[in-house]
């Protein structure tokens, strides 16, 4: 798929020549340990980057020249792996081939240089105003997380679950830990992220290998860097083998219910492939048991659902319903689990859902997008990655894997938030 | 079968009209695992008043319905239709939007077992009174959802304030009260006037032997019987050209406002080439005048009057057009000035020229040609597209033929202030502090 070379150490180029796409498209990850501070602080210093550089100082004229090559997207993404914090700087350009002027590419090439290395910065601070305001976009973009009340409630159900943990950091940092970021933290932070983050450079298109690799040799004058041993997170159990029901009220008409289970896989662990049958017909699908049960037979959702949270190994039910059906919504989706962990999995069940996995692997190879955090992803774990070799090991999986699997997912906490009028003077409950 | 060649992209479609009125277009996309095929019809929640198949007497049908409908072909007497694709291997969904309703799968494999499950339980409707009640306790709960939803409540609102009488104001989903009165015998009249294969379009587009597919929907047609088509003959009241209502507000759980600013267009009717020309235009001059690159964003985003939400966008089918404007916001006010102050700018003397216009012309191009990585777009605007008469691969050609004063004329459109209404979502009084 991608051809990997090491540039320095702890950065990688990752090429992938194809002509299945009318683009060129980059993917650039830094990534560096989570926390609460350095999620803030890189946050902060993606959006202030993209804000403007020494080449374009304000904001129309960066957009502007991006306007000029063909549209070409510039932007980024703050997220989180498992005990890592990934910048991704991502840029997608119109291949030349397509158009009338040539040059396109070589433009975009240049300007992600500038953006990475001709900030806006003066002795070692980026400037004081564009500091603020992309502060305030990001404390923005943080308390936009409540207005969204399925986001809101899965949020809270892991920050219950999880308290001080990878699992419950935000992408973003806290509002508290944005605002104590200045210009000059963030020109530290900065500094930190271009000589002491793991960094993988990825392209999908038509391009010439030799020359891209070249080109991105001089784009990126970086020392090599020892990177710290990737750290096993620690599972924090919080030695409670009873499962919390915690309720909270909003001013809503919908009853959000989520509920949370622990389970030992996680993506690394050699069954994962069985988690992921498993969870596909418990509520990965519309043909799955929530779907069929709780939607379908009971008509008491119209969206009900499982999934597997593979870097915490943790498994999330989801489900809007009426408020007065609470106990019973809970009470089917028990029923659910309890049913796979009797062994009440039909072979019809079990062929649809490694059917639509391999749908769903194929499929996300089809963007390059896709491609580039499939590869990201599966490279950790240290085999080459093909298809194949997962169709296999899904195929493999017989009706006792998937009973044995049932049986590791255990109820942690029931979260459910509504807007039921007689609870609103109750505050929260355990 | 008629081979169309588009030598710009290096691509080429298919196109064949089947006896019975359907229109397939196949579009193969070397390098893809998957194929993404539509099957859509040109029927959505505003056609809620015609005359049905067969009868003499126009008929008005609770709202919603065009949604329930949706939900409703996916129930056969022997199940689930979810339960056929998912054994081989397809994703399927469904969505109506104002005037189409579209079935569609993804797969990566078995595609003709995929494409008779599509094709076969779209043609072959089954509602029953107690299949019918079930779904309204499903149905309910996605209205719930989207009542919830301030994002969708400030889209709709506005849309809401711009229309006097059009039924694109009603939701398109309906109300609990709307789709409790709605029966089979209502989805079978709906179903009977606007799932005649003459009013649908089937997209097949990804990995495809053109060919062999056109040949195998052929034959899934061939088998089956229709009558004869006939022109549907749906009813709209008359539409006065200004907004309804100027301003509205609705209090909801949020932690700040968020106000959109609607401007309502006056030219509806154009269909084909003219279309194209006209929405182009018009999204052109709104990239000009509130682009990322404009004066105004740069103001109202260093002033902070707006965020990360903030978003443009114009909509226009027969019969309705609209742009939207707006973001979530702390200020909603200043931001409403801003935007307002911005068009009368406009409005007084038209500030861009051919530099200008060459820019946001090379980012639609651009825009385009991204597009064309996705095989889902492709399926979906084509088919919007082609209800309108226009061709999604026109688009191109015509930015190119783009002169300055075309856009100033097509701006006109949606100019002056009897075309504004402004629409607030405000966080609630008693709300608690977070």
């Amino acid at each position: 798929m991608f051809q990997s070379i090491e540039l320095k150490q702890g950065i990688h180029l990752h090429i992938r020549k194809t002509d299945q796409f009318k683009t060129v498209n980059f993917s650039l990850k830094f990534k560096q340990i989570l926390s609460e501070k350095s999620a803030a602080q890189r946050s902060v210093l993606a959006n202030v980057l993209l804000h403007s550089n020494k080449k374009y100082p304000s904001n129309p004229a960066f957009r502007s020249a991006l306007d000029e090559l063909y549209g070409t997207s510039m932007y980024m993404d703050s997220s989180k792996k498992g005990n890592e914090h990934i910048i991704t700087f991502m840029a997608e350009s119109v291949n030349d081939q397509y158009l009338s002027s040539n040059g396109v590419l070589n433009q975009v090439i240049d300007l992600f240089k500038t953006v990475l290395f001709n900030p806006n910065a003066d002795h070692h601070e980026f400037k004081d105003s564009i500091v603020k305001r992309e502060k305030d976009s990001v404390i923005q973009r943080i308390e936009s997380l409540y207005d969204d009340k399925t986001r809101y409630a899965q949020h809270r159900l892991i920050e219950l679950l999880r308290p001080n943990h990878p699992a419950s950091i935000g992408a973003n940092g806290t509002i508290e830990e944005v605002e104590s970021v200045t210009s000059k933290s963030l020109w530290e932070a900065y500094h930190q992220m271009l000589h002491e983050d793991e960094l993988d450079i990825y392209i999908v298109g038509d391009v010439d290998m030799d020359e891209m690799t070249e080109k991105m040799k001089t784009l990126f004058p970086l020392e090599g860097r020892t990177l710290a041993n990737k750290q096993e997170m620690e599972f924090n159990d919080v030695n409670n083998s009873n499962s919390s029901h915690v309720k909270e009220v909003q001013n809503m008409k919908q009853g959000k219910l989520h509920i949370g289970f622990e389970t030992p896989i996680t993506f690394t662990h050699p069954k994962f492939p069985i988690m992921q049958i498993t969870n596909g017909i418990f509520g990965g699908y519309p043909h799955a048991k929530l779907f069929m049960n709780v939607r379908e037979k009971e008509s008491l959702a119209y969206y009900v659902s499982s999934s597997f949270s593979s870097s915490y190994g943790l498994v999330f039910v989801m489900a809007g319903i009426d408020a007065s059906n609470e106990e019973k919504a809970i009470k089917l989706i028990d029923d659910q689990l309890e049913a796979m962990k009797n062994g009440e999995i039909t072979q019809m069940e079990i062929d649809q859902t490694i059917a639509m996995l391999k749908n769903q692997l194929k499929e996300a190879l089809d963007s390059a997008r896709g491609q580039i955090e499939i590869f990201d992803q599966y490279k950790d774990l240290g085999e080459a990655f093909t298809v194949e070799n997962w169709f296999s090991k899904w195929e493999s999986v017989g009706k006792e894997d998937i009973q044995e699997m049932a049986k590791t997912i255990d109820k942690k906490m029931v979260y459910f938030l509504s807007g039921k009028e007689e609870l609103a003077h109750e505050g929260t409950s355990l | 079968m008629k081979e169309l060649h588009f030598k710009q992209i290096d691509e080429k479609m298919y196109h064949e009209q089947m006896d019975n009125g359907l229109d397939v277009y196949i579009l193969p996309k070397k390098g893809f695992s998957k194929t993404f095929v539509t099957f859509t019809t040109k029927y959505g929640s505003i056609d809620n008043t015609f005359t049905p198949m067969g009868q003499n007497d126009v008929v008005n049908v609770p709202d919603g319905i065009a949604h329930f409908l949706e939900h409703k072909m996916f129930e056969k007497e022997d199940g689930d239709v979810f339960q056929k694709f998912s054994g081989f291997g397809a994703s399927a969904n469904a969505f109506t939007s104002f005037t189409r309703t579209a079935y569609l799968f993804s797969s990566t494999n078995h595609l003709y077992e995929n494409t008779e499950t599509l094709l076969n339980f779209v043609q072959e409707p089954y509602f029953t009174a107690s299949t019918v009640e079930k779904e309204k306790g499903i149905i309910g709960q996605e209205i719930t959802m989207y009542d919830d939803l301030p994002d969708w409540r400030l889209y709709f609102g506005t849309i809401d304030n711009m229309y006097h009488n059009h039924p694109v104001k009603i939701d398109i989903a309906g109300t609990i009260e709307s789709i409790d009165k709605i029966t089979a015998e209502h989805l079978y009249t709906c179903y009977e006037t606007f799932y005649h294969p003459s009013n649908m379009l089937m997209f097949v587009v990804g990995a495809v032997n053109p060919e062999e597919m056109m040949a195998y929907i052929k034959e899934n047609q061939s088998k089956k019987e229709f009558v004869e088509p006939s022109t549907i003959n749906r009813v709209f009241e008359d539409e006065p050209s200004d907004v309804a209502v100027k301003e509205n507000t609705l209090e909801m759980d949020v932690q700040k406002p968020k106000v959109y600013v609607g401007l309502k267009a006056k030219e509806t009717t154009l269909q084909g080439e003219e279309m194209l020309k006209h929405e182009l235009a018009v999204q052109l001059s709104l990239e000009l005048a509130f682009g990322r690159a404009s004066d105004f964003y740069h103001e109202a985003y260093e002033q902070g009057w707006i965020d990360e939400s903030y978003s443009f966008d114009f909509t226009l089918e027969k019969g309705f057009g609209f742009a939207i404007i707006g973001s979530d916001t702390s200020t909603p006010e200043a931001l409403v000035t801003a935007i307002k102050k911005q068009l009368t700018k406009i409005e007084e003397k038209w500030p861009f020229g051919l530099s200008d216009l060459d820019r946001v012309r090379k980012k639609k191009i651009g825009f385009f040609l991204r597009a064309l990585n996705s095989v889902e777009y492709i399926a979906n605007q084509f088919t919007r597209y082609a209800f309108n008469d226009m061709n999604l691969f026109d688009a191109v050609p015509v930015l190119e033929k783009m002169t300055v004063s075309d856009l100033q004329n097509a701006f006109a459109s949606i100019q002056g202030e009897s075309q504004q209404t402004v629409f607030t979502i405000q966080p609630k009084k008693d709300q608690a502090k977070k």
